[in-house]
């Protein structure tokens, strides 16, 4: 029996999705580009997937979906395409200090192409701090990219007044929607946002195909070239099977996200109650209550996040962790670091989160074992103070 | 095997995660040595008690260790405890680290420099004991001495950094606010601080938790969070606001970014 609470790391495909799309990889296998009557049908599936993932964030016109490799090829192609086809508006981009990597290492790219890129603050709460964005606007400034929601630590981001600055200033304005896109819905026509990345695993479709939203008249420059596929935008022959479960996945996310939300909330908060309550020293990082609802990021004294995550996987739980030792440049997470947390601190992290075949019995499992496999750590580290040693030995008798 | 994932260890070291052999201190013992540090997210104590063989040479009869880290920093450590224990003071200061290493049976490459500390924790605990020299024992002293300019300090005075106490702490509320240590008033002030938001942070060229001991006491209870043996270099913000400031740790001689919103340095005089 294994316990999977690492939602945001990947999701399974939804079986629903996989009957779906299967046909579309031995039987219906053809290119949308050709010309005989197995050429139409593929067009036909394609053009029925792109309505769906535009009704998925109720955009007015399926044309405004481009389809893509994934999350990190559409905030490629949102950023360097927008920058490249905007360069001679201005030079000026501006994203946070927490956003996806993938993001943070096109801006450090777009650096190096001579854009200049300012990064908004947060507070300790992963929160940007809007006040400070409206003044790093100059009349340079021609896009700001800004996530839904910190995909590490869960904080929401205030997106409607993101994007009240974004029109108000005429800047391009792109989102990074991934994180949310299985809890919170996007409507673009209620908020006006110029490009947004939706990735299908993120909704329980399978990898490899994500979306990039163009609102009508936004124009990007192409990053790959080729066949002109997906109006130039994208070139490469369609991923028609990836696309058409993508596309079922969000048919799927649309009418279950508040359901599903919801019960994942319930649980979440039935984890966060039960570890900070019978564990001493232990934290909620980000917002109490603006943060996803499949999201607890925690973190606990004295102890090492890799250690930790050892230690559940001895009892077949799967979680992430913040802390340096487990990432591939030893480095400790940047969004920690940007909340204003020490080294140390970001060090004995844990991120839980949850998704769609989230039983109560795994929560109830993590509850279970989380607080003697930290004290287990703190009794074997040099940085638990005697008192707390003390009273974790005076428990046993 | 997958060689670029840090997390791949042998069954061996795993063996040594799950049951760490020798844990714990050594009450008197006869030399300790302390390597590594908790900003790097490695930090082990090492304890030995040594006693003399039949040949008339010094061994060591005893060892245990505490180690805060990942999972090969906790391994590494009892491995050696393994390895040392009966060996003379000479063998036992020969052992390297890729000799531990070697005996788990390999560590990820990435993972060989960072959290392979235990030769040199053992070395550390060897050499004290043949300078025979005491653990140090430090008074907690409250004051900067050195007074030295921080970089921004005046550019950032009313923005965000503060040389006298403010007449509104309401101001304060949420904010993440670092306090320079310059005696009992800005200590009472941090612990003050701490009903108007979650995060204040001391830091003091002390050792010890600074103030008198009425001070230290209320401080070792609450949430406020101390950088001991450092100090504040520099402050920085792009929009004329204090957004991070530079520590500089000078047990380790590192520095690095802390993200504040206050800076309060009472009567500075830079």
């Amino acid at each position: 029996m294994s316990f999977y609470l690492d939602y945001q790391a990947a999701k399974p495909v939804d079986v629903r999705v996989v009957s779906e799309m299967t046909i579309y990889l031995n039987q219906k296998f053809a290119n949308p580009s050709s010309l005989h009557c197995e050429g139409d049908e593929a067009t036909d599936a394609l053009g029925g997937s792109r309505q769906k993932v535009a009704d998925f964030i109720n955009a007015p016109n399926p044309d405004s979906i481009i389809f893509t490799s994934g999350a990190t090829e559409s905030n490629n192609l949102a950023l360097i395409g927008a920058a490249m086809r905007n360069k001679k508006k201005g030079n000026h981009i501006i994203i946070s200090e927490i956003e996806h990597i993938s993001i943070l290492n096109i801006a450090k790219y777009l650096e190096r192409q001579g854009f200049k890129v300012s990064r908004v603050p947060v507070d300790q709460y992963g929160i940007i701090r809007l006040d400070k964005l409206a003044r790093l606007i100059t009349d340079k400034t021609i896009l700001l990219s800004i996530s839904t929601a910190s995909n590490e630590v869960g904080s929401l981001q205030p997106i409607e007044e993101t994007s009240e600055i974004a029109t108000k200033n005429n800047i391009l304005f792109h989102t990074d929607a991934v994180a949310s896109e299985s809890v919170i819905p996007l409507d673009v026509q209620k908020i006006p946002i110029d490009l947004v990345t939706v990735s299908s695993n993120d909704i329980y479709g399978p990898r490899g195909v994500g979306a990039l939203y163009l609102k009508k008249g936004v124009r990007v420059n192409p990053i790959i070239i080729g066949g002109g596929q997906e109006r130039g935008i994208r070139s490469g022959s369609e991923n028609v099977p990836g696309i058409v479960g993508f596309a079922k996945a969000a048919e799927i996310m649309k009418t279950e996200i508040n359901d599903e939300a919801e019960k994942l909330k319930s649980l979440r908060d039935k984890l966060i109650k039960g570890v900070l309550e019978t564990i001493p020293k232990s934290y909620l990082n980000g917002h109490p209550e603006r943060r996803l609802p499949h999201n607890a990021h925690f973190r606990f004294d004295y102890i090492e996040g890799e250690s930790l995550i050892l230690s559940l996987k001895d009892e077949n739980v799967a979680a992430a962790t913040g802390s340096a030792c487990t990432s591939r440049t030893l480095e400790p997470s940047h969004t920690l670091i940007a909340m204003g947390l020490l080294h140390e601190e970001a060090h004995g992290s844990l991120v839980v989160s949850l998704g769609r075949y989230t039983q109560e019995q795994d929560i109830d499992k993590l509850i279970e074992i989380l607080p003697n496999i930290v004290k287990r750590l703190r009794l074997l580290s040099p940085l638990t103070p005697p008192d707390l040693i003390k009273k974790y030995n005076e428990v046993n008798e | 095997m997958n060689k670029m994932k840090s997390t791949q260890y042998t069954e061996k070291v795993l063996d040594h995660f799950r049951n760490p052999r020798n844990m714990g201190e050594i009450e008197n013992a006869d030399g300790f040595g302390r390597v590594g540090n908790p900003v790097c997210g490695d930090l082990m104590f090492m304890y030995i008690k040594v006693a003399k063989n039949n040949n008339d040479e010094e061994y060591i009869e005893d060892i245990k260790f505490k180690t805060f880290g990942c999972g090969s920093a906790v391994a590494t450590s009892s491995m050696i405890t393994e390895m040392a224990k009966g060996l003379t003071l000479e063998d036992a200061y020969k052992i390297t680290r890729q000799d531990v290493a070697d005996e788990l049976e390999g560590l990820p490459p990435i993972k060989m420099h960072c959290s392979n500390l235990a030769a040199d924790a053992l070395k550390a605990a060897i050499d004290n004991y043949r300078t025979g020299s005491e653990p140090e024992v430090e008074v907690a002293t409250s004051c900067q001495l050195e007074i030295s300019v921080i970089l921004g300090f005046d550019e950032f005075l009313g923005k965000g950094a503060y040389k006298g106490i403010p007449k509104d702490l309401g101001e304060f509320k949420d904010k993440r606010i670092l306090i320079v240590d310059s005696g009992d008033d800005s200590l009472e002030l941090g612990l003050k601080l701490t009903e108007y938001t979650g995060r204040v942070i001391v830091v003091t060229s002390s050792k010890e938790v600074p103030g008198r001991e009425e001070i230290a006491k209320k401080l070792k209870k609450s949430d406020v969070k101390i950088l001991h043996q450092s100090e504040l270099l520099e402050i920085k913000g792009e929009l004329d606001e204090v957004e991070k400031v530079i520590i500089h740790d000078y047990d380790e001689d590192e520095n690095y970014e802390l993200f504040v919103d206050v800076v309060i340095y009472l009567d500075y005089r830079g």
